[in-house]
């Protein structure tokens, strides 16, 4: 038995626990969500409300599954949001006005390619400046936020509708199983595709070791640069395809839709266990996340509060899982 | 000197011990007023710790200190200052963006304070007077410290320091130079020693910290050698030569079943690293040296000579800034680790804490993650051939562990370093860079890495070492080269049969 | 046997003092950029923009257009100075503007009247809440950004329930008059701004206070080790910043004559932008108001000029974005081992 003292003997347990106590909590809250809302509101266990429910979750997932591999590498991306809005009506307006002299399959595709595309594109100018010009992730995606919100703007000042010549592009979006839609099986699929990448990749675990010390995957020979970027552009598809889903959930387009997903994004990831420092989480926990904050916005919906209060509840929710998901001992946090 | 005077300032017997290693056993430290007390040894023989532990940065774990005749316990450096003792650091502790004098004066800015706001055109006139104090009358207190050159820092510095001692009216004052010549040239040097002596002749005394010999028998009155955590003697300088400190400094028996000397062997003809004329701009220049195949190539120097950056550019995380690497004959630029890594080459690092193992990631995980070709078909990741490999790894290297999926946080300090060394083997490069493997290692776990480097090399790898101490590096490698200031400063034959004495080296390094 | 090898004569101390001479020149530059890109943009819109940049009745327009961009970039200066982040700008302003107008005597309630009581408590309102901000990053450890990023939502919801989808407008003729009144030619709300940047200079250059702020934006360990209490310069700054933001709302509720959220919207870029551009680093400790009102000089005098020359306003945010990437990427120090994420 060697003579040097045994460091932290504790201290593995207590990090499992408290990216597990994170879930549990979350879980918690959506059980009693569920029995509170639904003993003291009707209907709200009803087919319309349950269905409605699970097809809210589809584009938030699909976001927060991109998101969570971004978390992981101890970085942000604010502009996630704004890349949603470009893909949104970059999606509706090229069914709009080139769609509709297309045969709808065509049109479709193609327009599935541009959102995605941009996404991608976006994605990798996004890691691009973080990661070759060094420019911390969470001033980038803020640059990044505004021109992307601009670029929203011009593309469609204001919402417009997708033409029912070419709604056989968006179709797909009221296909149901009973009461679970078929965006929602996507999303899930999606989930299940980004946690394989995340644990059975050699990409998935060097992100893995990036957010649990940079500095030591580095010299242990670890792709930093590229594996960055990576999960920057995976992060620009997963906005955009939620953007895309946005456009065929309301059948129409508006720049400024993907502005609230940010935070929710962000407070799902966390709520599922993913801390904000890194290295720690999954994203098969994101979806407990995604739930407990679609059950909070359904049930405040439901209930009628004002849009007033959703803001406030929403920023404390947001602190508060944060708080307890922060490791305090962990004694340098980079982004200050 | 006078004979019957009586020391002002005294430390017995301190210790310290950080979690497991005791940097300090015991030192005694006497410093009378009006001299100048130089302190040496070798790297981790426990001055800056004590010069911490003086300046109440850090607590002793025992011992007494005595000052004025009086018990002196400081719990922060704040302490010490208000007890007149004040110390400039190894690492600079100006704020670069504020001027001279709010930096003499920065946490004491409410003595200048008249109605609410502070008087700059009195605090700069304070700081002028603190500088004419020692003798330095050619500083714009209000000048930007960003826009003074090091030797002026430096000088700064010991204002800083200087004005702390002043609020004590005619107490002797005790001022505490950790390296503080390293980064000048000549000419400041002697500056910075005639101050020194000006401080000494207004009856206060300094400690002054020098890896560079030469300097210390300038400038001193005495010396105190400490080795491996005590103190080795004191003697007056006068009486001093580089030799009998060089003797006092290192003379420690190296035993040949230690270091496993009998399994040493010969390297082969094969150049498989070369080195022509590196430098990286600022910290090192004109390095020459081949690593052969099947060698162990040790490199000496203390902190600050430049071996650590060394290590840095051929393992690819630094670039360098002239010279060129040849990996087999084939010139090679590293622009990264990973690039590095695919030709070949990887370091295990110093600072296992922060540059080795990711805490919270599993034993599987750590050793998987340089080898990434051995684990995975493409992408995809075999979780058995993870396993695999971990399990082989803990067996090979006898890691103590609860299993291949325990976090790394919960392993001890030497485990972790054989976890760390299990992921270099496992990636089977054929230059290691070993930088320090054995420290924060206990004895026994020592032992089997040593016995890993040899096996290592007669398979044929190539080891660059770093030794944790002087006697590990003459002990197991080949050859050895030595480095000072940046520059190479000599080259040993280590064979068997030849190996240098420690004084030898130590006088190339100092 | 002589074991030596010979040393050359340019030691190595003098290359790392000629390496620190090359970083000094390089700070030098940037520090002088602002100005000189300022200059550049007069020059550019005087030509483009004809006559209508370079007139009288402009220049009015500009001095009015820098008031509150300058009030939040002063606040935001402190922050940035310390090493932080604050993006709960448009929150808080919205809020203390919205919570001003509901107190002050206005269409809503009618039954309120607290003239400049109302002010007070709106201002202090927004004091509490960079207050909070400040207490939970220090002590519970979560990162700057995360924290004002909620408030953001926080403080924008109250604001959002001081007036439920009604918003106030202001009927006290004091504040009524505010909005119209000038000193010297220069508009009230400007004067405010002015006064305030005298006020932040002075605690900038002339207290303790400002001289910690360098110092824990620099490395905290040296203030720390001196006995300067971190945490406290880290939640003043914050406070700080809200009081600067709260004021802001309240001059915007003021000269808009309304209380809204909408005051706050957009605020929280052309400040970041500003600030950057100013020559304020992003890691901390260097910088300062000054800079900020380079910096803001700036960003009104580009948005002006764009308005000039009809460039579609849309763009106009997109612009900023690029711009605080541009400065940033330039200015950012970027060692090969330093870790940003």
């Amino acid at each position: 038995m060697s003579n040097t003292a045994k460091p932290l003997a504790g201290a593995g347990k207590k990090v499992r626990l408290r990216g597990h106590l994170t879930q549990y909590l979350s879980f918690s809250a959506i059980v009693l969500l569920l029995l509170g809302l639904s003993l003291t509101q009707q209907n709200f266990l009803g087919k319309m409300n349950m269905s409605n429910l699970f097809r809210d979750t589809a584009p938030l997932m699909i976001m927060a599954a991109g998101m969570t591999s971004v978390l992981l590498l101890g970085s942000i991306d604010l502009s996630t949001g704004a890349m949603c809005s470009v893909s949104n009506v970059l999606f509706v307006r090229f069914l709009s006005e080139v769609g509709v002299n297309m045969p709808i399959g065509l049109a479709t595709l193609s327009a599935f390619a541009l959102s995605l595309g941009f996404g991608v594109v976006a994605g990798f100018l996004m890691g691009y400046v973080h990661v070759k010009l060094k420019v911390p992730s969470f001033i980038a995606s803020l640059g990044f936020m505004s021109v992307w919100q601009s670029a929203a703007l011009l593309i469609s000042e204001r919402s417009s509708p997708v033409p029912k010549a070419v709604w056989g592009a968006i179709d797909w979006y009221k296909v149901s199983f009973g009461v679970v839609g078929l965006p929602l099986i996507i999303a899930l699929v999606l989930v299940v595709l980004v946690f394989v990448f995340q644990a059975r990749t050699t990409i998935g675990k060097n992100i893995y070791a990036i957010g649990g010390n940079e500095r030591a995957a580095r010299i242990a020979g670890v792709p930093v640069d590229s594996t960055k970027i990576t999960v920057f552009v995976l992060n620009g598809f997963c906005a955009a395809l939620g953007g895309i889903f946005l456009a065929a959930k309301l059948r129409s387009g508006a720049p400024t839709i993907g502005d609230a997903f940010t935070l929710m994004v962000i407070a799902s990831c966390v709520l599922g266990g993913t801390a904000l420092s890194g290295g720690r989480g999954s994203v098969l926990g994101t979806i407990i996340g995604v739930f407990t904050v679609a059950l909070i916005n359904n049930g405040m919906n439901f209930i009628g509060v004002s849009a007033y209060w959703q803001n406030v509840v929403f920023g404390l929710f947001v602190l508060g899982a944060i708080a307890i998901s922060v490791d305090r001992s962990v004694r340098d946090l980079a982004i200050k | 000197m006078t004979t019957e005077r009586k020391p002002f300032f005294s430390a017995r017997d301190i210790t310290k011990s950080f979690s497991g290693t005791q940097a300090l056993k015991g030192v005694d430290l006497e410093v009378y007023p009006g001299e100048i007390v130089g302190l040496v040894g070798e790297n981790g023989a426990g001055k800056s710790t004590l010069l911490k532990i003086i300046i109440g940065a850090q607590p002793p774990t025992s011992g007494q200190m005595t000052l004025h005749g009086q018990s002196y316990q400081p719990q922060t450096p704040m302490d010490a200052n208000a007890n007149g003792i004040g110390m400039v650091f190894q690492e600079q502790s100006l704020i670069v963006n504020l001027n001279v004098a709010q930096n003499i004066f920065f946490g004491h800015e409410k003595e200048f304070r008249e109605h609410g706001f502070i008087n700059w055109g009195k605090m700069n006139k304070a700081a002028a007077e603190v500088l004419a104090h020692i003798d330095v009358t050619d500083i714009n207190p209000r000048k930007k410290v960003a826009d003074l050159n090091f030797a002026t820092r430096q000088m700064i510095e010991i204002a800083k320091v200087m004005n702390v001692t002043n609020a004590q009216q005619g107490k002797n004052c005790l001022i505490l130079l950790d390296e503080p010549t390293s980064i000048l040239n000549e000419g400041e040097v002697q500056n910075l020693f005639k101050q020194m002596r000006r401080i000494a002749a207004q009856g206060h005394a300094v400690v002054f910290v020098s890896h560079r010999l030469d300097e210390v028998l300038e400038i001193t009155d005495r010396i105190y050698v400490y080795k491996d955590g005590t103190s080795v003697g004191t003697l007056n300088t006068a009486e001093a030569t580089e030799a009998k400190l060089y003797e006092m400094m290192v003379g420690r028996p190296t035993t040949t079943e230690y270091y496993h000397l009998n399994q040493q062997t010969k390297p082969e003809e094969q150049v498989e690293l070369e080195v022509r004329d590196l430098g990286l701009h600022g910290v090192f220049k004109h390095v020459n040296f081949k690593l052969h195949k099947g060698e162990v190539l040790g490199m000496c120097g203390v902190i600050g000579s430049g071996k650590e950056e060394i290590c840095a550019v051929l393992s690819g995380d630094e670039l360098p800034t002239s010279g060129q690497v040849f990996l087999r004959g084939r010139e090679v630029r590293f622009n990264s680790p990973k690039e590095a890594l695919e030709q070949g080459v990887l370091m295990i690092p110093k600072e296992r804490l922060y540059e080795g193992v990711v805490m919270m990631l599993s034993v599987e995980d750590n050793i998987a993650m340089s080898n990434n070709k051995q684990i995975a078909k493409g992408m995809l990741c075999s979780p058995k051939a993870v396993a695999r490999q971990a399990d082989h790894w803990i067996d090979r290297l006898r890691i103590k562990t609860s299993g291949r999926k325990e976090l790394l946080m919960q392993l001890s300090g030497g485990n972790q370093q054989k976890v760390v060394f299990s992921r270099a083997l496992a990636s089977n490069v054929d230059v290691l860079i070993l930088n320090h493997p054995t420290r924060g290692v206990d004895v026994g776990a020592k032992e089997e890495i040593y016995l890993l480097i040899r096996e290592m090399v007669s398979q044929g790898k190539s080891v660059l070492l770093l030794g944790d101490t002087l006697d590990e590096c003459i002990g197991l490698s080949n050859r050895i080269l030595v480095m000072k200031d940046g520059e190479m400063t000599g080259e040993f034959d280590a064979s068997v049969e030849a190996k240098p004495s420690q004084v030898d080296v130590v006088s190339l390094m100092m | 046997m002589d074991h030596r090898v010979d040393r050359s004569a340019v030691t190595i101390a003098d290359e790392f003092a000629e390496k620190i001479r090359q970083s000094n020149r390089k700070d030098r530059i940037i520090r002088t950029a602002p100005l000189i890109v300022l200059a550049v943009l007069i020059v550019f819109f005087s030509l483009t923009a004809g006559r209508g940049f370079a007139s009288a009745s402009n220049l009015q327009a500009i001095l009015n257009q820098l008031a509150i961009p300058l009030i939040v970039a002063f606040g935001l200066t402190f922050v940035i100075l310390i090493g932080s982040i604050d993006l709960s700008i448009n929150g808080t302003v919205g809020m203390a503007g919205s919570v001003f107008a509901c107190m002050v005597l206005n269409s809503e309630y009618p039954g309120l009247n607290m003239g400049l009581w109302g002010a007070l408590l709106a201002i202090l309102a927004s004091v509490v809440a960079g207050f909070l901000v400040g207490i939970i990053y220090v002590k519970l450890r979560i990162p700057s950004f995360m924290v004002s990023f909620a408030f953001l939502y926080i403080c924008r919801g109250i604001g959002m329930l001081s007036y439920q989808g009604h918003p106030p407008t202001i009927r006290d003729p004091l504040f009524l008059s505010l909005a119209k009144a000038s000193f010297l030619g220069i508009p009230f709300i400007t004067w405010v701004a002015i006064i305030l940047f005298g006020v932040c200079y002075f605690i900038q250059e002339y207290t303790a206070f400002g001289r910690h702020i360098y110092a824990v934006g620099t490395n905290e360990s040296i203030p720390r080790s001196v006995g300067v209490n971190v945490g406290r310069v880290k939640v003043m700054v914050f406070t700080l910043g809200g009081l600067l933001f709260g004021i802001a709302g309240v001059v915007g509720a003021i000269r808009l004559g309304q209380g809204q959220v909408g005051i706050g919207e957009g605020l929280m870029f052309p400040a970041q932008a500003a600030v950057v551009v100013g020559g304020t680093s992003l890691a901390g400790g260097k910088g300062g108001v000054l800079n900020t009102v380079v910096g803001v000089l700036i960003m009104t005098v580009l948005s002006n000029g764009l308005v000039l020359l009809s460039v579609n306003p849309y763009i106009r945010t997109g612009i900023e974005g690029v711009i605080i990437l541009v400065a940033v990427a330039l200015t950012i120090q970027r060692s090969r081992q330093a870790i940003s994420k």
